[in-house]
């Protein structure tokens, strides 16, 4: 396609960082607006990582807030109490919650247990995971909350710095998501979302895949929580719970477009966007929210990308063939809905 | 013309898989679609019911035009689809099963019971069990079974010796031969061909969508092409 | 201790009532509905609304519930109708999007304009005794309405045609489809059903404690914990599940505190989940 099949491939990914770097100039100074932007990237990664987790392996794990929150509370607790350089400890936070993720996801395949079964067995950890907190006052601090302002982490309690570390966050993990999609791993995961039965006879191993995709998944997952917990200066349950966490990144995915490089970045953009539109609503937010679902779901039904994809392809002949961000990721949302397999006549 | 097909596309998804394909069934006789595998026999008769809209072309029952009915009003006029899956209810005893097989026509549910018994005695020793635990042999009598319980004019019968012995294959053609002396309009798949030919009066040769040979079965038996490619005579 | 039991069984009925509905609607519709805790709260506020304007109890308990039905019937024709479009698994992601956001519009609609709303009926007798146990009375009504309400049920399903007729969907839609069965007209009457159910228990809830209008997540949560440990597609296992894990979270607020008895609910209902995938009662629908 081009003499640089690197620079090809994340051009994309290169472009959308300096969008996003951008945005600072646009708000104005304002520390509403730059944290409103700030709060959205970390989102965004979280939606890249539940697309690798649900949207690739198909395993829907509703348990983005509670892994995050493993992730920020293991971190926080030992920098407090072991007096521990976030150098260390945030490892150790990302591995928790790796760790966690893959053994939910291990557990789940060795139980054969189907979609929504690995969504309400993780649903359940969700819940778990907030009583948990607020049942071990003396080590989380309950309800109050754990401050995590002055535990080691400086760089990330100045607001643009913070910015951009999270849009370098953000591009670290959308590197690694296209490397990813891009190996023989990446080609096992699109068989797989297709037909597991299939891709398993055909010599994938699927066990080892859907670990992996939920290992990685949640290993960013949980990187989000320690440097957004380290960020907010103080955690607190309520951050990460269900309502919180993953029902934005849920709606962010499906309304960026499942399967889709940027499709999470776009979709979590798009609902910053609206939440924020929605809010002087007041109380009735929630229902303008739910109206908002389901009219963007009728209308939108493969997410953001791929109907935007639909729309510019007509022009395609007009764009820079060095493009590739409208190159489809893979062919899945190609597929015509209600699909059948054709079966041996 | 009981049921008529005339110019027929249809396609899963983007790959066309039946192309202008015409055939003609009249009251009482038993037709015979045979092909290899992926040439669409299946497809054909999923379109005839309507689990799949054609493309283009038009199917006619009985006079009337149903392209657009779905599969559950194709069933109720008459025409019931017995598929190569047999789509049982396994959680469900065999006669719960055939109850709801004569849903269309449910005051004459007992006579229709005894016919079915009758047919397959097997069925009847087996009342009372759940449908998961039969034989391959005995699901597939229960599939054609719960069919006749709603009293079909025409019966859709795809590839029904599918994964049976040989013995169980040969007692179910010859209750079909049965059912066919009775006067039901049968459509079947195959891909035993010697066993379709055998039944039926006429047959259709589908290869990659489209009807490549057609006449009466005992014509093509001895057809020397179908000889090669189906009965591995040459 | 049986007094603990008693308040198990008690709760654990109205946990059933809510798996009961969701499993149906999943069963009938392959949709997951995530607005079903909506439907309990909608039964007990048009009840309230019909108490407040002078109306007998019973009318008003039983408007409540023919109220919710009613709805759950106008949903299944209206909003869900781009989700039976597809089959499978995208009309279950479809179907879940659809139902999250109805849950938000009438959770965020109740919420703003019901905001002081509670709902709390009491019986002229507070309790009676039952060889030599006390009960409360209000336990003891609703666990007889619900045993009754699943009698009949079992009843309908195991011996009427159409009972029959909903069987054979929830086994295979495909198979019940030859057969002549329209699968959305049944739909939609078991639609109505399970939401009636669930606005009984909206219902109950307001007899032995207290609705609010915010419960209703809650309650879907708790449904559909249940529905899946009873296996997703059967409705006695929707009523053993209720009823096992209504037990051990009264015996576990008893003896432990509410807390962790919560705690271990959920890491019960995991363990069920993971020890036996097809549910409870797997080999048995």
């Amino acid at each position: 396609m081009s003499r640089w099949p690197i620079f090809s491939r994340y051009a994309d990914l290169v472009l959308l960082a300096i969008l996003l770097a951008l945005v600072p100039a646009f708000a104005a100074g304002s520390p509403y607006y730059l944290r409103l932007a700030t709060l959205a990237v970390v989102y965004m990664g979280w939606t890249v990582a539940f697309n690798l987790i649900f949207g690739h392996t198909k395993q829907l794990f509703l348990c983005v807030g509670a892994l995050a929150g493993l992730a920020a509370y293991v971190t926080a607790v030992l920098s407090q109490q072991l007096q521990l350089s976030p150098w260390i400890t945030i490892p150790i936070g990302v591995a928790a919650a790796a760790g966690l993720g893959a053994l939910f996801s291990y557990v789940s395949v060795l139980r054969g247990l189907g979609v929504i079964f690995v969504g309400i067995v993780t649903l359940a950890f969700s819940l778990i995971f907030q009583n948990l907190v607020l049942g071990l006052r003396q080590f989380t601090n309950g309800e109050t909350g754990l401050v995590t302002r002055g535990l080691g982490f400086a760089l990330l309690e100045h607001p643009l710095a913070a910015y951009y570390l999270f849009i370098v966050a953000l591009t670290l993990a959308l590197v690694v998501y296209s490397f990813v999609m891009g190996s023989r791993m990446g080609f096992a995961f699109r068989a797989l979302s297709d037909d597991e039965l299939t891709a398993e006879l055909s010599g994938i191993d699927v066990t080892v895949c859907k670990v992996i995709a939920a290992a990685l998944g949640s290993a960013i997952i949980g990187m989000g929580g320690t440097l957004y917990g380290f960020y907010n200066g103080i955690i607190s349950p309520g951050l990460f719970s269900f309502a919180n966490v993953d029902i934005p990144v849920l709606i962010s995915l499906l309304l960026g477009g499942m399967r889709t490089r940027l499709g999470p970045v776009i979709g979590a953009a798009v609902f910053a966007v609206i939440e924020e539109f929605v809010r002087p609503f007041g109380q009735l937010n929630v229902l303008v929210d739910g109206l908002l679902l389901i009219v963007l779901f009728i209308a939108f039904r493969e997410g953001l990308v791929v109907n935007v994809r639909k729309a510019l392809g007509r022009t395609a002949m007009l764009w820079p063939t060095w493009l590739p961000a409208l190159a489809p990721d893979d062919m899945s949302n190609a597929r015509p809905s209600g699909k059948m397999s054709p079966r041996a006549e | 013309m009981i049921v008529r097909v005339e110019g027929v596309h249809a396609s899963y998804g983007p790959a066309l898989v039946l192309r202008d394909v015409s055939l003609g069934v009249s009251p009482s006789e038993a037709v015979a679609v045979i092909g290899p595998n992926g040439a669409g026999k299946t497809t054909l008769l999923r379109t005839i019911i309507g689990m799949i809209r054609p493309t283009q072309g038009r199917i006619s029952y009985d006079g009337q035009v149903c392209n657009g009915l779905r599969a559950f009003e194709t069933a109720r006029l008459g025409m019931v689809y017995v598929p190569a899956e047999r789509e049982l209810f396994s959680g469900m005893t065999v006669l719960e099963n055939l109850e709801l097989g004569s849903y269309r026509n449910f005051r004459n549910m007992p006579e229709r019971l005894s016919f079915v018994f009758e047919l397959f005695p097997h069925l009847e020793e087996r009342r009372q069990q759940f449908a998961s635990t039969l034989s391959g042999g005995e699901q597939q009598m229960l599939a054609i079974g719960r069919a006749l319980m709603g009293c079909p004019k025409v019966l859709l019968l795809d590839e029904p010796s599918t994964g049976l012995a040989p013995k169980t294959v040969a007692e179910l053609y010859r209750q079909l031969a049965r059912l066919k002396t009775a006067g039901l309009t049968m459509i079947i798949t195959e891909q035993q061909v010697p066993l379709a030919l055998s039944l039926t009066d006429r047959a259709y040769v589908l290869e990659q969508g489209s009807i490549r040979l057609s006449g009466k079965s005992a014509d093509l038996v001895g057809n020397p092409e179908i000889k090669a490619a189906y009965l591995g005579v040459t | 201790m049986t007094a603990t039991l008693f308040d198990g069984i008690v709760q654990g009925l109205q946990l059933s009532l809510l798996a009961a509905g969701i499993t149906l609607i999943y069963g009938l519709g392959g949709v997951l509905n995530l607005a079903h805790g909506q439907f309990a709260v909608l039964g007990g506020v048009a009840a309230k609304l019909l108490l407040d304007r002078g109306a007998h109890p019973m009318l008003a308990g039983i408007s409540g519930i023919v109220a919710a039905g009613l709805f759950g019937l106008l949903v299944d024709r209206s909003l869900l109708l781009p989700a039976y479009r597809y089959r499978g698994e995208e009309r279950l992601l479809l179907g879940l999007i659809l139902t999250l956001g109805l849950s938000f519009v009438i959770d965020g609609y109740l919420n703003y304009v019901f905001s002081d709303f509670s709902l709390t009926l009491s019986l002229p007798i507070a309790s009676v005794q039952i060889a030599g146990i006390p009960m409360r009375t209000a336990g003891l009504m609703t666990s007889l309405i619900a045993v009754m309400v699943f009698l009949a049920l079992f009843a309908f399903l195991r011996w009427t045609l159409l009972g029959k007729t909903i069987r054979s969907i929830i086994e295979n839609e495909v198979g019940a489809e030859l057969c002549g069965i329209d699968p959305v007209r049944t739909r939609t009457i078991i639609v109505g059903l399970a939401t009636m159910m669930a606005g009984l228990a909206g219902i109950a809830q307001g007899l032995f404690s207290s609705l609010g209008t915010e419960m209703g997540p809650g309650f879907t949560i708790l449904g559909l914990l249940v529905a899946v440990v009873g296996g997703v597609r059967s409705i006695n296992g929707a009523l053993v599940a209720g009823v096992f894990l209504g037990i051990v979270n009264a015996f576990a607020s008893r003896y432990i505190g509410a807390y962790v008895a919560f705690i271990i609910l959920l890491a019960t209902a995991m363990a069920t989940i993971l020890l036996r995938p097809s549910g409870l009662l797997a080999r048995f629908t």
